[in-house]
């Protein structure tokens, strides 16, 4: 069912794999707030945005739409269908 | 403005219900040093910050309040989602049940209602930074007592995530306040407010 696509076990560990660099994204994001002149931070914060961008594109393509700015792919309007994150089911 | 993105910061995977913990979670959603006074906190220091970097910080830090708060939210729907009556009326949590059911309402541990004066916007940089780091340690003690009342370790990870980015929010302010101070009189960094002296 396409309402189920973001259930898959592809899309448990792609969810992951998200969070966890969304999640060291912002923490540099925090740090060059502070640091604004780091070029070491601010190279870091470079690698991890394409990882971000790569997997936020696998994870929309395949499992379900992340913003109401970037649904541009789905054959029907997902984010009214899809789970929402704070259900039982939506998280490892 | 902001944009919502639908995944929690940090999985929450909660098994069995537990009213019990339910009763005392609530406090970090709507309690004296909880996610919704820390994000309104931060978010309404910006306008009259006059640094653009401390701005910065506090914009960012009261952001990912928000998408704390939501992980707080997500614990307490999933602990209280199943209850029977049975184990309701067996805890505290009946209290809170009776007037909200299982919705989730900023309330306190004590079943008082979110309080505005939970936090402070005073319009001075550094009496606002130093309130700022001192709700991010109240926050770890409220995380760190709720670690020494719960003993699941679907609840136990998601609030040890919780208390360790207090401690992350605290450098970060600290390094705010260290900022401010650089811009402003050494001999007396009290002697004007950036906020309100011209």
């Amino acid at each position: 069912m396409m309402n189920q696509m973001n259930e898959q076990p592809r899309c448990k560990s792609l969810l992951r794999e998200l969070q966890l660099v969304d999640f060291s994204l912002y923490d540099t994001v925090l740090y060059l707030d502070a640091y604004p002149d780091s070029k070491e931070a601010l190279e870091y914060y470079r690698t991890l945005l394409q990882e971000r961008k790569s997997l936020a594109a696998q994870y929309e393509k395949n499992c379900g739409t992340l913003t109401i700015e970037s649904a541009e792919n789905t054959q029907y309007w997902d984010w009214a269908k899809l789970p929402w994150p704070w259900e039982l089911g939506a998280n490892l | 403005m902001w944009i919502y993105q639908r995944k929690l910061q940090y999985p929450v995977h909660i098994k069995n219900p537990d009213a019990r913990a339910a009763h005392i979670i609530v406090s970090q959603l709507g309690g004296p040093d909880g996610e919704l006074g820390a994000s309104m906190r931060y978010l309404n220091q910006r306008y009259s910050m006059p640094f653009r970097d401390i701005t910065g910080i506090l914009t960012d830090v009261g952001t990912e309040e928000l998408a704390h708060l939501e992980i707080v939210a997500a614990i307490l729907h999933q602990l209280t989602a199943n209850l029977s009556p049975e184990e309701i009326q067996n805890s505290p949590f009946a209290a809170y049940f009776v007037d909200h059911t299982t919705g989730v309402y900023p309330a306190g541990a004590d079943g008082a209602p979110f309080n505005a004066r939970a936090l402070a916007v005073k319009g001075d940089v550094i009496t606002d930074l130093n309130e700022d780091l001192a709700a991010e340690q109240k926050a770890r003690t409220t995380y760190d007592n709720i670690l020494r009342l719960v003993d699941d370790p679907d609840i136990i990870d998601p609030i040890r995530f919780l208390r360790a980015r207090e401690i992350v929010h605290y450098q970060r302010f600290g390094d705010a306040l260290g900022i401010a101070r650089d811009r402003m009189n050494s001999r007396n960094y009290y002697a004007t407010n950036p906020e309100f002296d011209r």
